[in-house]
């Protein structure tokens, strides 16, 4: 099950697209990024919401196939500070950038769903293996259905362990995305999140990133 | 008719003066003058002779001693050089300033020749004359100055109304309020609800104006402010959803609803406060889209009843013979006057209140979605929705979840319980108010909302509180759910004679209850006590209580038959035990012996006694001692 075979037909069963836009704040200016993203979205009249998310990514390599670097990847993130709350499972596509890509987003297959507890086990059991975990911490804004997030990564020591001691910060700066999650083809949202963005211009610079490069 | 145009050549006519004709025709004309011979000429003509004479009298003779000599010399020599004469009148000219000169750089140094002013007397004045001149020139110099005031007064008038600075000002205040943008040269604003969270089709858009470039040139009128806003023509005036709630007896269809106009209220004046303006066409719009969305449910939502919407009238039953009426009344100030109805309309204010409050409740669902968490799922969606995945709720569940109320539907269910808690309060209001004899209290709770409603009542007899009867009302929606004194519950009917009869009955029981207190007091035993008794004829509701006592010592027996309907008797029968005759071994005390006979009925009006149980109160007593 290869991500590139399987992107077709996930068109088919549930054709939704990411639409995102990816930048970064230093530590210190980040209170006034804060207080222009209140001003700007909705709810401006409430306190800010925060989240608090731990993230695992767990992939499946086939070794069946001689692609070795193009593996399977799920994203299982589970909020902490709301153990009520579902896990979601997520998929993100291959994002389609090159020189021919004119959008002004980065845009991507993507399949969100929730799951129950035992998620983790269930997919250890099926074989995938865990690559990568982080704790993401920041604050959340919505302007209709756009969602701006800025949020701060920590790493953690012991994977698994989410307690304060076992985190540790990874760089000065917080990461700021801005996401839209919509059926295909509505290149008006582009647009929207392109003008969206170019009102937090001398504060942040949100563009698309080429993950490739990175 | 336009002529042909002709030709016409100009050229200098021939200036020259014929000499001689030659005999055969030829003219000879005299040749012209060269240049030099036509500026003598000219010089010829200059009499500098007459000039000097007009400035200075001195040397007149010597000018004509010479004019003579030139005469006489003139006709000697008549083709001398012709500047002669020039040169002559020049050279005289000369001498005649020399020697002017000559005079002044004497006077100059004033030892030989002085010049002395020639004093001239001073004219007469006349008074009168210089006082008119002096008040003319005073009034000139007034009016100069006043034209000058003015123009200070002006200027300083309109430094403190109409400057620039006042319209920055004004428009900051104007930005704390409202959202404004820029386009162009015009300044827009936005008086929608959309970034509350309206979803409604209509969006006003004022802009802002500044009133000094309207107000004429010079002319200081007396605005409040500086700035000015238009409001879009759909939005002017006031408007307010008037909620009524009547009774119609008689008109159960809603076809014949008759459209009644309100009283009109005063339109916005144009010299208002912006923010006046605004708000009122602010609230303009928030009427309409409540009303659209009030209509727009009346017609798709199929309820249990039909719903009526005509023009700008919304109507439905709330209950058989009460009508909930929702008008929208806007008035723009241009409508002529209509006659006033007779019966003013009454406006229901809680009922326009909660309207208001729903409508907002839905703009508030529509901005604030819970937030997800974690961030990574869909917005939009509620907190149980988002869990309806991973719990595997059902379909019927899910359908559930979705079915939300409309505002046409929770106006009328407010409606219904505004409608069953006045009758309800009127009800008891009444009872407590006629009956005496048990007083009637009720508390009604301050906890209660636009749904639900509760009141405590309390029966008692007055002076005889020890036996009291409890009951607990709910007010619902339609129905009335009762907490009686044993802790049973039943349910009423939103018909309010039910709750009538309902309180009748438990008066009765009341009493029923107070005589089975008497009888511990006095010592009496009670033989029965019965709550529904079944024997008497059957009432039309309600049931019979019926308790029985018999005396300590066992002569006297009371009945007492409490009916809602046929209210309450006493009967008291009085045993001689020496009488009896029979008695048979299972009878263990003489009170027993007789529990049939003659009962002998009390009349309860004649009695002493404050009330009832008062009444029986005292005849117990007198029965005690009497056997």
């Amino acid at each position: 099950m290869e991500g590139s075979s399987l992107a077709p037909s996930l068109k088919n069963i549930a054709p939704q697209q990411e639409y995102l836009l990816q930048g970064s704040i230093l530590d210190a200016h980040r209170d006034t990024l804060l207080h222009r993203l209140r001003g700007l979205c909705d709810n401006a009249e409430s306190s800010f919401e925060m989240f608090n998310d731990y993230e695992a990514v767990y992939t499946l390599r086939n070794s069946s196939t001689t692609q070795q670097n193009d593996p399977f990847l799920f994203r299982v993130r589970r909020a902490l500070d709301h153990p009520d709350a579902a896990d979601h499972i997520r998929y993100l596509g291959n994002a389609e950038i090159g020189l021919g890509d004119r959008r002004p987003t980065l845009v991507r297959a993507c399949l969100d769903v929730a799951c129950s507890k035992n998620v983790r086990e269930f997919l250890t059991e099926m074989g995938f293996r865990m690559d990568h975990d982080y704790v993401a911490r920041g604050v959340f804004f919505h302007k209709g259905r756009m969602k701006v997030m800025v949020y701060k990564i920590y790493k953690l020591i012991q994977p698994g362990i989410t307690d304060a001691k076992n985190l540790e910060q990874l760089g000065n700066s917080h990461v700021v995305e801005l996401s839209v999650v919509a059926p295909l083809g509505q290149e008006q949202i582009g647009e929207d999140m392109k003008n969206f963005a170019d009102q937090l211009k001398p504060l942040v610079l949100l563009e698309k990133l080429d993950h490739k490069n990175l | 008719m336009a002529a042909p145009s002709v030709n016409v050549c100009v050229e200098a006519a021939l200036e020259n003066p014929i000499q001689e004709v030659k005999y055969d025709g030829q003219e000879v004309y005299v040749a012209p003058l060269t240049m030099s011979e036509n500026l003598s000429k000219l010089a010829h003509k200059i009499n500098f002779f007459k000039d000097e004479s007009e400035e200075k009298g001195k040397p007149t003779s010597e000018g004509e001693r010479e004019t003579d000599e030139e005469k006489v010399l003139a006709p000697f020599q008549p083709s001398l050089w012709p500047w002669d004469s020039v040169r002559n009148k020049l050279k005289s000219a000369l001498t005649e300033i020399s020697v002017l000169y000559d005079v002044l750089s004497i006077v100059k140094e004033k030892h030989y020749m002085v010049t002395d002013p020639v004093s001239q007397d001073a004219p007469e004045l006349k008074a009168p004359l210089q006082m008119i001149a002096k008040k003319k020139s005073l009034v000139s110099v007034c009016q100069i100055l006043n034209t000058g005031a003015d123009r200070l007064k002006r200027v300083q008038a309109e430094m403190d109304s109409n400057t620039q600075d006042n319209f920055l000002w004004e428009l900051l205040q104007l930005r704390k309020n409202w959202r404004l943008k820029k386009v162009h040269n015009t300044i827009l604003g936005e008086l929608s609800y959309k970034s509350a969270g309206s979803r409604f089709w209509q969006g006003g858009t004022f802009e802002v104006l500044k009133t000094s470039d309207l107000a004429a040139e010079g002319d200081v009128t007396n605005k409040k402010s500086s700035l000015d806003v238009s409001i879009p023509s759909e939005l002017e005036g006031v408007a307010y959803i008037q909620v009524e709630v009547k009774s119609v007896p008689d008109l159960i269809d809603l076809t014949s609803a008759t459209l009644k106009m309100p009283a009109s209220l005063g339109a916005v004046s144009a010299d208002a406060y912006w923010q006046q303006k605004l708000e009122t066409a602010h609230n303009v719009l928030f009427c309409k889209e409540l009303f659209a969305q009030l209509a727009r449910e009346a017609v798709q939502i199929k309820g249990s009843t039909p719903h009526l919407v005509v023009g700008n009238q919304i109507l439905t039953n709330v209950f058989p013979g009460f009508q909930l009426s929702i008008v929208l009344c806007h008035y723009t100030g241009k409508e002529k006057k209509v006659n006033l109805s007779p019966t003013k309309p009454e406006h229901n204010h809680v009922l326009e209140h909660s309207l208001h409050q729903l409508l907002r409740k839905v703009h508030d669902n529509n901005l604030n979605t819970s937030p997800p968490h974690p961030v990574n799922s869909m917005l939009g969606m509620t907190k149980r929705r988002r869990l309806a995945g991973p719990q595997a709720m059902s379909r019927q569940e899910l359908v559930q979840m979705t079915h939300s109320e409309s505002i046409l539907e929770q106006i009328v269910k407010q409606t219904r319980h505004a409608v069953l808690r006045i009758r309800s309060m009127n009800v008891i209001d009444q009872l407590a108010i006629t009956m005496q004899d048990p007083q009637i209290c009720a508390h009604w709770s301050c906890l209660n909302n636009s749904l639900e409603s509760s009141v405590r009542l309390t029966i008692t007899s007055y002076c005889f509180e020890a036996n009291r009867t409890p009951l607990i009302l709910i007010i619902g929606i339609d129905n009335i759910r009762v907490i009686l004194r044993e802790g049973g519950t039943c349910v009423l009917s939103f018909e309010e004679n039910e709750l009538r009869d309902f309180l009748q009955w438990q008066i009765c029981q009341h009493h029923a209850q107070s005589v089975q207190t008497l009888a511990k007091l006095h010592g009496w035993q009670v033989l029965s006590a019965i709550v529904s008794s079944g024997h008497g004829d059957i009432e039309t509701y309600g049931t019979t209580s019926t308790v029985m006592l018999a005396s300590p010592k066992g002569n006297v027996i009371l009945a007492f038959h409490s009916s809602p309907v046929n209210g309450s008797k006493l009967s008291v029968k009085k045993v001689d035990t020496s009488l009896e005759s029979n008695i048979s071994p299972a009878v263990t005390a003489a009170k027993w012996a007789s529990l049939a006979g003659e009962f002998k009925e009390v009349n309860l009006s004649q009695l002493e006694g404050r009330n009832l149980t008062g009444k029986i109160d005292m005849l117990m007593a007198r029965l005690t001692v009497l056997s």
